[in-house]
């Protein structure tokens, strides 16, 4: 279900104990070990968006989205699959998130039942890390509106890119280039909403028991 | 696996149905990717043949396939559509000519082909998904792809959550509708309640999810010590043989679309 990269999360697999004595619980140090509640949130995260992929898949793709599916302008209101990943990181703000949360995703909506089987996963596998490779690039300290639409633009790059090369390899350059661009074009709407909804979340106080939570807290 | 939670997993018993979920991923992730390098119909015809042709060795039944894949359909038609309309290659007899819209007999083949391939993409992966439990598919990552097992079963406990949530969809609707809060017809108003209720179902996804780890530390999911399985996943002559077989397959579409020289790289 969750085929995690173990690279992505170093501290995941350290030998037991290495990092701290035993009995410290909360491992505050930024970056390094994921909590209980932050890979269980981060899951819930993926799975809700999985569940939407799924309603998505089988609901509105057949009855709306079909007909536009492989026009060049179609990514552009692909901005739900991207979300996951900026949200993922915003939240969670660890190395991995991005790409964890959007796997989790991918894999939710796939054993719902998706019709796509494997690349809907190649797909979020991508996606996730276009975002990643973003938070990389600052190391993880950046967690604004500015990086969320960044992060969502790299999304965005990754997601064309895929779907250039699966759904419309016959395309023309110039209308491929289209394509790219359109999907960059919805990470970026897709970083924004992301940040939208993060913000929204830490307003409600669900997010207390992490960083994003409390920056919310302190405005 | 429905969204309702029904623990009916088609195919337990069928030779193909009941492999390991890993073997079952791994042999169709070897189409999946390979037939990305290039776009042929050769190769991809090999390999929806080779996939119809083995849905009654994984237990699944016509009807289920078609009950589940229908979009699949939709989807092919679509794709081999806009790549028949938006693609480079004008030569052949003309057989549409409406101003910018041009559809020649080259554009209908390059259009077919990339329907086809992607059926070829995606069929095996979900002949495999259809049949894979996803405790087990949890219990296999971590035995045999070394997954880290707090992040498998981590998610594992998350999808749980996935039948509560539609529940808790159906819940927040009535919670709108008894305080008056309907759309009617118009479509802002749908909109924004449709919104409304994808917020407060995601909150309420977050609380239950930060509860759910409090309960699973006090149990210990955070334990540093060993870690022992309750289940036990095993990787059998019979799942190498999925996986050696897949690749036989796709091997052999390859060699037989390079030899008939219809194979193209899709990085023209």
């Amino acid at each position: 279900m969750s085929a995690t990269n173990p690279s992505q999360q170093p501290a995941a697999s350290q030998p037991p104990g290495t990092s701290q004595p035993p009995g410290t619980s909360q491992p505050p140090a930024r970056g390094r070990r994921w909590r209980t509640v932050d890979i269980i949130v981060a899951s819930v995260l993926g799975v809700a968006f999985g569940v939407l992929f799924a309603a998505w898949n089988n609901f509105v793709y057949p009855t709306v989205y079909a007909p536009l599916s492989s026009t060049p302008f179609s990514p552009a209101i692909g901005a739900i699959w991207l979300m996951p990943a900026v949200l993922g990181a915003l939240v969670i703000r660890r190395p991995g998130a991005a790409l964890y949360t959007e796997l989790v995703a991918a894999s939710t909506s796939m054993l719902f039942g998706s019709a796509w089987g494997m690349s809907v996963f190649l797909s979020g596998l991508w996606q996730g890390l276009g975002a990643e490779l973003v938070f990389a690039l600052l190391a993880y300290r950046r967690w604004g509106v500015g990086m969320a639409v960044l992060a969502g633009a790299g999304a965005g790059l990754a997601m064309g890119v895929n779907q250039a090369i699966v759904s419309v390899p016959e395309f023309s350059l110039d209308w491929k280039a289209v394509y790219v661009g359109s999907a960059v074009f919805t990470g970026l709407i897709a970083g924004v909403l992301s940040w939208l909804l993060a913000r929204s979340l830490a307003r409600t106080g669900a997010l207390a028991p992490f960083a994003a939570g409390r920056a919310q807290q302190e405005v | 696996m429905i969204i309702t939670g029904s623990t009916e997993i088609p195919g337990q018993h069928s030779p193909l149905g009941r492999r390991n979920p890993v073997a079952k991923l791994g042999a169709a992730f070897i189409p999946a990717i390979v037939l990305l390098a290039g776009v042929d119909p050769v190769s991809s015809g090999i390999v929806v043949a080779a996939a119809l042709a083995s849905v009654p060795a994984w237990g699944l039944r016509w009807t289920d396939l078609i009950r589940r894949g229908w979009p699949l359909g939709l989807a092919i038609t679509s794709i081999a559509l806009g790549n028949t309309i938006f693609t480079g290659r004008k030569g052949g007899a003309v057989l549409v000519d409406l101003g910018p819209l041009l559809i020649t007999s080259e554009s209908m083949a390059a259009g077919a082909t990339t329907g086809l391939r992607f059926a070829a993409i995606v069929l095996p992966g979900m002949l495999a998904v259809l049949t894979i439990d996803p405790v087990d598919l949890a219990d296999s990552l971590v035995r045999h792809l070394r997954v880290p097992p707090r992040f498998a079963y981590g998610s594992l406990a998350a999808l749980r959550l996935a039948p509560l949530l539609a529940t808790e969809w159906e819940v927040l609707g009535r919670a709108r509708r008894a305080r008056g809060l309907e759309a009617g017809r118009n479509p802002v108003a749908a909109l924004r309640l449709f919104g409304g209720k994808l917020f407060a179902l995601l909150v309420g996804a977050v609380r239950r999810g930060t509860h759910l780890a409090v309960a699973m530390d006090a149990r210990g999911f955070d334990a540093r010590g060993p870690r022992t399985c309750a289940r036990e996943s095993r990787f059998t002559r019979a799942d190498a043989a999925l996986l050696l077989v897949s690749a036989g397959v796709v091997a052999l579409a390859v060699t037989l679309a390079v030899g008939t020289g219809t194979w193209t790289s899709s990085l023209r």
